[in-house]
């Protein structure tokens, strides 16, 4: 079990590839050169706006980088030519061109934030943008979460912990029940419980009410099945609280069932085990939800920011064309 | 697009022998490591496998179970239908078993 290289599960775990600082690298030269042109424009252009050729240069370059992280890392995943290791090198690009193309786009915009079709379209790109770091973030830190919570639900060896505590738990109420048919009640309704929950049987009220005196014979321990049903971990509302004082089982001093060993302890305990291990399942679920739908709803942001982007194009287009043929 | 909308319930871990039943399905092909976006260096499937069930885990193999975000990207290109996310689970779960002791 024990490597000889490598420490265990690290939460900060970063592995720095050849193309994840590759990428880093190009984008942080080509934002540098963007934000040169954005400084130059303001201070020695005359027209810093987003319809200047600065401003054009800088929505036809943003829309390509945009273009090429999102054609690039589909087209790239979707291709029979890859290698083994490949695939990431294509993800860590679409991130660094996606970074890049938003930049280009806020600087196209020279600050100008109207209520706009192009404003939109960048309000767009913005969410898809926080929306990808966000997702990497939930990528990163989510499945060391997941695999905790997994661990709880196995066993040491690796076995469903579910089953190994329920076989506990029906032997304990196997023996608990054989124990219990040796014991004889007294008419008080208090020691008619099920010892191993603590809960009164089912069937003692109606007993006290067709025989006062009580018949040991029709108190006679029910089928496995039925109390194996019996058993479950939320309590339903005809349930009497299992925790509640006077319905504890408390065998005299007297009784057989007082004597060391004649009652296996533990059903509690199994019993919150148990209710434990579905909480880990139920949390491991979860995760595993908000890992697949957020890279569902990143694409999903995707086709509604290239929507928006198609509108302000169109928009754009209007104004353009008549200057365009008016020259 | 509407597939990846598509309300499934999601897999839940593999236990061991589970693990251990799956890997011995597995027919070498590739297809899963090829399809992983995670997966930084080149490691082949023969050791991913041996070292997925028990032993010693080798640093690359480490690192790809760590590097691994439990997308599925692996599932759907298995000719044999084996669930390789479910399998690195479960190295991550010994990496975490590892941290404890």
């Amino acid at each position: 079990m024990k490597a000889s290289s490598e420490s265990g599960y690290s939460l900060f775990f970063i592995e720095w590839s050849r193309s994840r600082m590759a990428s880093i690298m190009v984008a942080l030269i080509l934002v540098a050169l963007g934000i040169a042109a954005f400084v130059w424009a303001l201070r020695f252009s005359g027209d810093a706006s987003p319809d200047s050729i600065t401003g054009y240069s800088f929505a036809i370059s943003g829309t390509f980088f945009m273009l090429l992280a999102a054609v690039r890392y589909a087209l790239y995943r979707r291709s029979r030519k890859r290698a083994v290791g490949k695939l990431n090198g294509s993800l860590h690009w679409h991130m660094a061109f996606g970074s890049i193309g938003l930049v280009l786009l806020c600087l196209h915009s020279f600050g100008n934030l109207n209520p706009r079709s192009g404003t939109y379209a960048l309000w767009g790109m913005i969410a898809l943008v926080i929306s990808g770091i966000i997702g990497r973030t939930i990528d990163h830190f989510t499945p060391r979460k997941i695999a905790k919570a997994a661990s709880r639900a196995l066993t040491a060896q690796g076995e469903d912990r579910v089953e190994s505590l329920t076989q506990n738990l029906q032997s304990i109420v196997v023996h608990n029940k054989q124990e219990i048919r040796t014991f004889k009640p007294d008419n008080n309704p208090r020691s008619m419980v099920d010892s191993s929950f603590g809960t009164p049987l089912p069937w003692a009220g109606a007993n006290r009410q067709a025989s006062p005196a009580g018949n040991a014979k029709d108190r006679g321990v029910l089928q496995t099945s039925w109390d194996m049903a019996y058993i479950s971990l939320e309590e339903t509302p005809q349930e009497i609280s299992r925790d509640a004082v006077q319905y504890r089982f408390v065998p005299d001093r007297k009784s057989a069932l007082a004597r060391p060993g004649a009652l296996l302890p533990g059903a509690y305990d199994h019993i919150n085990e148990l209710q434990q291990v579905e909480k880990a399942l139920r949390h491991e679920q979860y995760l595993r939800y908000v890992v697949r739908y957020w890279r569902s709803f990143h694409i999903l942001l995707a086709i509604v920011t290239v929507g928006l982007t198609l509108w302000h194009l169109e928009f754009a287009m209007t104004l353009l064309i008549p200057v365009w043929l008016h020259h | 697009m509407l597939k990846m909308l598509k309300l499934r319930p999601a897999l839940l871990h593999k236990t061991g022998s589970q693990v251990a039943q799956e890997l011995r399905a597995c027919i070498g092909c590739n297809e899963c490591l090829l399809a992983c976006p995670a997966l930084t260096e080149p490691i082949t499937i023969d050791v991913l496998n041996r070292e997925t069930v028990s032993g010693t885990i080798s640093a690359p193999v480490a690192r790809f179970a760590q590097a691994c975000y439990q997308c599925g990207a692996c599932v759907s290109p298995c000719p044999v239908g084996l669930h390789r996310d479910a399998m690195v689970m479960w190295l991550k779960i010994r990496l975490l078993a590892r941290d404890e002791e």
